[in-house]
């Protein structure tokens, strides 16, 4: 930018190009010098439509040290005229000027690195004659090297390290937690409906086990007060028949109870939850949700791989296989073994419906082996199902 | 100051009429530019000069993600006031 269009030059060419007298032209430009300068002074801001803004910036006063002597002085707070091109004329300076300068551009981006190479290498074969450690050269040159050309480069190394770390613990929680919000809802319904269900049985029993004792009780008032001859023979058949059941009442009822209803309990050796719950009329989740299992005949029994089964538990909401595991086997490692025995209705480990009936088989001394192939057979496929 | 009232100040110190005053601003900006394109700088007498200064190409770096880009060379339109009108400026 060597070229300079003088004061004359533009006063020419403004009064070439707006068809005014050049003694006018200058008028202006005159004015408009001085007026500037004025404007600056009073308003502290110009914006001239089509060039930009002129505008006086104040810079703070500061403390600094007089290099000589080591005083502290004051730099006093001084007016700075700046200037803003407008938005239009800086694009079109940016663009139309940077054809001109490409083969100037071309040559200077690479200049940094490669001063910065150079120099890297330099100070490596200085460290290198001084007789330092190789391994402590290459770590040290970067040091030095930054602040000269680039101090923004020392944060490079640190900040790398870390987000490749973030993604990692993420992405190993996300499968466990990922499948619960839709069991909550499944479960929710389902506790509703075994509950309406339970109350509704025991109903029935109550109801028709008070009938029963109800009519024993009616005939037998009807008995004492009056022994007439035509209610005897009734009364003595019935008698004898309620007294025998009042004394097993525990267990009769219930069987006969069950039959009635025909909710089906022929796979069902033993009575005594049920038993249980009809005399404290509380029931423990597990239980109903274990009553509903065996009852619709779901459970699950041995398998000809695991023919011999600790327990059948139904699954629990917010539950694990890791977790039955620990509590079964002590460990969350033989996690695999309790979807091997119960592949056949788990497809994913990792989403079990509430309440689907898991087998937990007793393990042998060989299963319990971890290091075994045939334990890693196992681990391999269960967590291939994670993955569907 | 917005550029109308500049308008009116400069005609009131020169005499021109606002309106040719407007036409004389906008047309000087019109050479401004044009001699600015051709890769000439402007001095203006009593102000300074306006000149296209050519920024180096450089290297930046993305201070979280450690990415390094490169900035590429531009120019820019920058103006530099005359001493005088520092100095007088310097103090208001």
């Amino acid at each position: 930018m060597e070229e300079k269009l003088s004061w004359t030059e533009l006063r020419r060419a403004l009064a070439a190009r707006a068809g005014v007298s050049e003694k006018q032209a200058g008028a202006f430009l005159n004015a408009m010098q001085a007026q500037l300068v004025e404007a600056l002074k009073s308003d502290k801001q110009v914006k001239i439509n089509g060039l930009g803004t002129f505008k006086l910036q104040a810079v703070a006063p500061r403390k600094s040290v007089n290099v000589t002597t080591g005083e502290e002085i004051l730099i006093e707070g001084y007016n700075k005229l700046a200037f803003t091109p407008e938005a239009g004329v800086k694009e079109l300076i940016e663009s139309g000027k940077a054809e001109s300068s490409e083969p100037a551009a071309a040559s200077v981006p690479t200049d940094p690195i490669q001063k910065l190479g150079a120099q890297a290498e330099e100070i490596v074969d200085i460290l290198g004659e001084l007789g330092q450690s190789p391994v402590e050269a290459p770590e040290e040159p970067k040091a030095p090297e930054m602040p000269e050309p680039e101090p923004v480069f020392i944060p490079e190394p640190e900040p790398k390290p870390e987000p490749a770390f973030i993604p990692e613990p993420s992405f190993v929680r996300e499968p466990e937690p990922m499948p619960e919000p839709p069991k909550k809802k499944k479960s929710h319904f389902l506790r509703d409906t075994l509950i309406c269900l339970v109350i509704l049985l025991m109903l029935l029993a109550g109801g028709y086990f008070f009938l029963r004792t109800e009519l024993t009780t009616i005939i037998m008032s009807f008995i004492k007060p009056d022994e007439t001859e035509i209610v005897v023979p009734v009364a003595a058949d019935t008698i004898a028949v309620a007294m025998p059941e009042e004394e097993v009442i525990v267990e009769e009822p219930i069987e006969s109870a069950s039959e009635v209803e025909e909710v089906a309990s022929e796979p069902k050796p033993e009575s005594k939850p049920k038993a249980k719950a009809k005399k404290n009329n509380t029931l423990t989740e597990d239980q109903i949700l274990k009553e509903f299992l065996e009852a619709s005949g779901e459970l699950a029994g041995p398998t000809a791989e695991y023919p011999d089964l600790i327990t059948t538990e139904p699954m629990h909401q917010d539950s694990r296989l890791s977790w039955m595991s620990k509590r079964f086997y002590g460990t969350k490692a033989y996690w695999p073994y309790l979807y091997d025995a119960n592949k056949d209705i788990i497809s994913n480990p990792n989403d079990i419906e509430v309440g689907t009936p898991i087998r937990v088989p007793r393990l042998t001394e060989a299963q319990r082996d971890t290091t075994s192939a045939e334990f890693a057979r196992i681990k391999q496929e269960a967590e291939a199902a994670c993955m569907k | 100051m917005l550029t109308k009232d500049f308008i009116g100040l400069i005609s009131n110190a020169s005499g021109l009429s606002k309106k040719e005053t407007e036409q004389l601003l906008t047309t000087m900006n019109a050479i401004v530019r044009e001699n600015l394109m051709a890769g000439k700088a402007i001095q203006l007498q009593g102000l300074g000069a306006l000149e296209i200064k050519e920024r180096n190409e450089r290297v930046i770096v993305h201070p979280r993600t450690g990415e390094r880009t490169i900035v590429p060379s531009k120019n820019q339109l920058v103006f530099r006031p005359v001493a005088n009108l520092k100095d007088e400026l310097k103090k208001i």
